[in-house]
This record gives structure tokens, C-alpha cells and sequence, in this order.
């Protein structure tokens, strides 16, 4: 039997890490968006922030499904090329359905329902879901991605190089943005940054995202290929 | 091919300690081993890096003749099971059977199953939520199950009681002679696996002191025992191993082979005879071992 797909299995018996819980989340901040919806009568729209949980929720799994199932996938002597691209193979297919779903909630509560009758905009926001059908459901993918390898390549620095490494990851992510608010602030260059950020659409931005997603996704396989149990 | 195994001066060094130092040895086919030793004498370093888990400082490592890092051919021909397994917080006890029925293309699913019964596992029950003794068993019934040619238990009976325990030997043996493998069982109770044992390899302080086959190691040493004076006219001239007194009877433990001279020298002198268990030896050689150490410093 193919051993990525075996590792791709191990993670689809966890169902609770990839399905329950982050729908859950989800689920219970729509919820009280509705009860707050029918509270405000839908005399105005109620826009909500709550469909970031899920995206937040994949940086976080990529940061503990590592400690999780790497030593357990080792111990079953797979290879740690298969754990990786079974682990790459099981998010992306976890990202594309949660993308769909999503996408075709948004379709019900814009088009079906005029936001589930209350006025609620959940699913369905400005600017991250404009453009085709298509660009949407590559907006959601590629950032649920991104941010899962964000935090795999940060998990994958505490495998290979243990505790000194994540310190040491940790020190240079609290320097860069103290630097760079310090050059900005001092060129007065925010002007400009927010009329670059605001200037492309969520599609454009995230194609400049996917090849940083390629370099967290190569640096973790890197770490993993030298990382012990 | 006649070595299923081969380590070439096997090295693991950690800042300046060194856990493995210097380790050969090459296993055949198809016997049951023995890797036995006291707790951090560097047995369970040594199986790590023989399954590519963890990385050799120095020395070479080949299973089935070839380097098992990311080596598919040769890991999936190895199934390693260790007391200090972690397993994901969700899963489930049928969720390592099956998880680990998509990594061992000898996987016997009904076995795994009818084990599970055996050991009274239940398998809806969380793996968090098991006593240290079932989770010990659920490590015995996949290595049992993945009929690997080549299966490694490192102290597999952790909190395990005797019926468990006697379990275990009874479907080891009863399915080692259905399906032969290679099986290294690394251990400290050595007294109750030295029936299963064919060979013996014993690893103190990182230096393998003792690579023997059972039966050869059995014979290699006896007690006398007898009154203090004649217990020492008999043992001048003979390697003691051992030696203790109660009262005015003293025992000796004498390394070499029990010739009938011997026995009847010992009958004429009124002294009694007794084996050595492999255990008991095994503590003598390791402790001597130990000793001899103190005198060099």
C-alpha cells in the first residue's frame, strides 16, 4: 500500500482536528452573529469577522499536528517524505472543501436567504469575495494554506532544532516587524503601504502569498527530513 | 542473505555522554533475540537508530543489507514498538489498528482484532483514557499483528499483569512459528523471557559486553554451595564469579562449563550443584562488569 496515503488515512481518522472542531468554532460565532442579527430586527447589515476562526484555526493545526502525528507516523515506520506529503495532501484537501462549503454558504446566505433574513453578512463579505466564482474559491484555499504551513514551518523549527530554534524563530518574528514599523514610520512610507495594500484586489494579494507558501511548505520538509522522535 | 541485521561501531554521542559507544553486532534471520540491560544502559538509543528514527553519531546501520533512512523497502519491513509510544489525543484504539494497517503490508486484520479480545482491550476506548498496561497491549497486538519480518519490542510489558504478560509469550511463540521473523525483545525481566530467547545481546553503560547464544550462555556458569572450607578447596583455581555466605555455608558462582569432573569433584567433596539462571548471570556480569571499572580508576 501506498505509504502517503496511509499517512493521509491516519490523519482522516482524526476527525475531530480536521472537521469537528473547527466547524464547531465556526458554527457557535454564526450563531451568535444570528441571535445578535434578529436582535437588530436586520434594520441595517450586520457585517460579522467570525469566518476567520476557521483560517485562524488552520495556523494553529499547523502548529500541533506535528507533535501530534509526526512521532506516531514515524513509530509505524513510514518515511518523514511520506509524512510530509501526506500532511501536504491531507490540508489541501481539507482547505478545498472548507473552501467550497464556504463559498456555496455565501451563495445562500447573499442569494438564497438575504442573509439568513436578518440581514446577517457572514459567509459573504466585501472586498474577500469579490471577483468570479473561481478567484473566490482560490482566495480561501490559498490562504487557509498559507497559513497552515505557517505554522507547520514554525513546528517543524521546534522538531529540528528543539527548543533554541523556536526561541530563536520566535526573537527574529518580534524584530522584523519592529523594524520595519521603525523604517516605515520613519520614510513616512505608510501612506504609500496602505495605497499598495488597497490598490490590488484579495485575488492579486494572494499571488504573491503562494510562493512563500512554497517556501514554508520546502524549509518544514527540509527540518523534518533531519528531525528525530 | 544471511544477516537481517548488521551494526559496524555504533556510535550515539550526546555534548560529551556518550549513550552507544562503539556497538557491532549482526542478527540472522528468523530467531528470537534478546537485547537486554539495565535501564539506561543505551538499548532503546541503539533500536532507534536501527529503525532510522534517530541519527547515528558515528558508525553504520544496515537492515536487510541496505541504510534504512527513508529507505520505503526496508521500513516497511520493520515494525518497532516502544513503551514511551505517543499517540494523537483523539485516536481511538481502533484507530491505531487501522492507522497502522495502512504501514504493514503483512498486516493480519482479523488477528489484530481477535488479539484485541484477548487482551481485553476495549476498542472504542481513547487511547488517553487507557491504564499503562492496556497501553502497553495495544503496542503487543500491532506489533503482533504487523507480522514485520523484522519486530522490535522495547520493554513491550510495562505495567502489564502476569496473565497479560503470559499472554504475550504464549501468541509470540505460537505465532513466531506460524509466521518466522526476526523478533528483538529488549528487556530488563529477563528471567521471564529466557525461555523465548535464542540469542543475547547485553548492553551495559553503551558497550555490548556479551553477544552469545542462550543455550551457550546457560552453561556457562554454575553455583556450588557447601560449607564455607570446601566450597573454597573447590573453587581455588576456577573463576568466581560470585560469592556469598549464610551462616557457615557459602555459594559460589563459577564461570565455565560444568565437566563431569567437575561434578565429581563436587560430589566427593559433599558440595551441591545448581544452574545459573540467565538472569542471575547476566547481574554478575554486568555488576562485575562494573566493578572491574572501579579498580581501573
Amino acid at each position: 500500500m501506498n505509504r502517503t496515503a496511509g499517512i493521509i488515512k491516519m490523519h482522516y481518522r482524526d476527525k475531530w482536528t480536521w472537521f469537528i472542531i473547527p466547524w464547531s468554532i465556526m458554527m457557535f460565532s454564526f450563531v451568535v452573529n444570528l441571535i445578535i442579527g434578529v436582535f437588530l430586527r436586520g434594520e441595517e447589515v450586520h457585517y460579522t469577522g467570525g469566518i476567520s476562526s476557521i483560517f485562524i484555526y488552520l495556523f494553529i493545526a499547523g502548529m500541533f499536528t506535528l507533535s501530534q502525528t509526526f512521532p506516531f507516523a514515524i513509530s509505524l515506520s513510514a518515511r518523514r517524505k511520506d509524512y510530509f506529503l501526506g500532511t501536504a495532501a491531507m490540508v489541501a484537501m481539507v482547505s478545498a472543501v472548507t473552501a467550497a462549503a464556504l463559498l456555496l454558504l455565501g451563495i445562500i446566505e447573499t442569494q438564497l436567504t438575504g442573509g439568513w433574513g436578518v440581514r446577517v453578512q457572514f459567509f459573504h463579505l466585501p472586498y474577500v469575495n469579490d471577483g468570479n466564482m473561481l478567484q473566490q474559491l482560490w482566495i480561501y484555499f490559498s490562504v487557509m494554506l498559507h497559513l497552515f504551513f505557517f505554522g507547520f514551518v514554525m513546528a517543524s523549527v521546534h522538531r529540528r532544532f528543539r527548543m533554541t530554534g523556536l526561541i530563536l524563530l520566535l526573537a527574529i518574528m518580534l524584530v522584523v516587524p519592529a523594524v520595519a514599523v521603525t523604517v516605515l514610520t520613519y520614510y513616512r512610507w505608510w501612506d504609500d503601504m496602505f495605497g499598495w495594500l488597497s490598490g490590488y484586489t484579495a485575488f492579486q494579494h494572494t499571488l504573491w502569498m503562494l510562493p512563500l507558501t512554497i517556501v514554508y511548505a520546502l524549509l518544514s520538509y527540509l527540518f523534518l527530513r533531519k528531525s528525530t522522535v | 542473505m544471511s544477516n537481517i541485521l548488521e551494526v559496524q561501531r555504533l556510535t550515539k554521542s550526546y555534548g560529551g555522554a556518550t549513550a552507544v559507544n562503539e556497538v557491532s553486532f549482526a542478527l540472522e534471520p528468523e530467531k528470537i533475540y534478546g537485547l537486554l540491560g539495565r535501564n539506561g544502559a543505551g538499548k532503546t538509543t541503539i533500536m532507534h537508530m536501527i529503525t532510522a528514527q534517530l541519527f547515528p553519531t558515528r558508525g553504520e546501520v544496515k537492515v536487510f543489507g541496505e541504510n534504512p533512512y527513508e529507505n520505503e523497502r526496508i521500513l516497511s519491513r520493520i515494525c518497532f514498538i516502544k513503551e514511551s509510544q505517543k499517540y494523537p489525543d483523539t485516536y481511538r484504539v481502533v484507530d491505531v489498528l487501522e492507522a497502522a494497517a495502512a504501514f504493514y503490508p503483512n498486516w493480519d486484520r482479523d488477528y489484530a482484532y481477535a488479539l484485541l479480545e484477548d487482551f481485553r482491550l476495549p476498542p472504542k476506548r481513547n487511547m488517553k483514557k487507557l491504564s499503562r498496561g492496556m497501553l502497553s497491549a495495544v503496542g503487543i497486538v500491532v506489533g503482533l499483528a504487523s507480522r514485520a519480518p523484522l519486530t522490535i519490542f522495547d520493554e513491550p510489558y510495562l505495567g502489564l499483569d502476569a496473565v497479560s504478560r503470559s499472554l504475550f509469550y504464549d501468541r509470540l511463540i505460537e505465532d513466531y512459528g506460524e509466521h518466522p521473523r526476526t523478533v528483538i525483545l529488549s528487556t530488563h525481566l529477563i528471567d521471564e523471557v529466557s525461555q523465548l530467547l535464542e540469542h543475547v545481546l547485553v548492553i551495559d553503560e553503551g558497550k555490548l559486553i556479551m553477544n552469545e547464544d542462550a543455550d551457550a550462555l546457560r552453561g556457562r556458569a554454575f553455583t556450588v554451595v557447601g560449607t564455607s572450607s570446601k566450597v573454597d578447596a573447590y573453587t581455588a583455581e576456577k573463576e568466581v564469579i560470585n560469592r556469598s555466605m549464610f551462616g557457615g555455608l557459602a555459594s559460589a558462582t563459577i564461570v565455565g562449563d560444568m565437566t563431569v569432573n567437575d561434578k565429581k569433584q563436587a560430589e566427593a567433596l559433599g558440595l551441591e550443584l545448581a544452574t545459573v539462571s540467565l538472569q542471575q548471570l547476566i547481574v554478575y556480569l554486568t555488576r562485575g562488569n562494573l566493578e572491574r571499572k572501579a579498580v581501573e580508576v
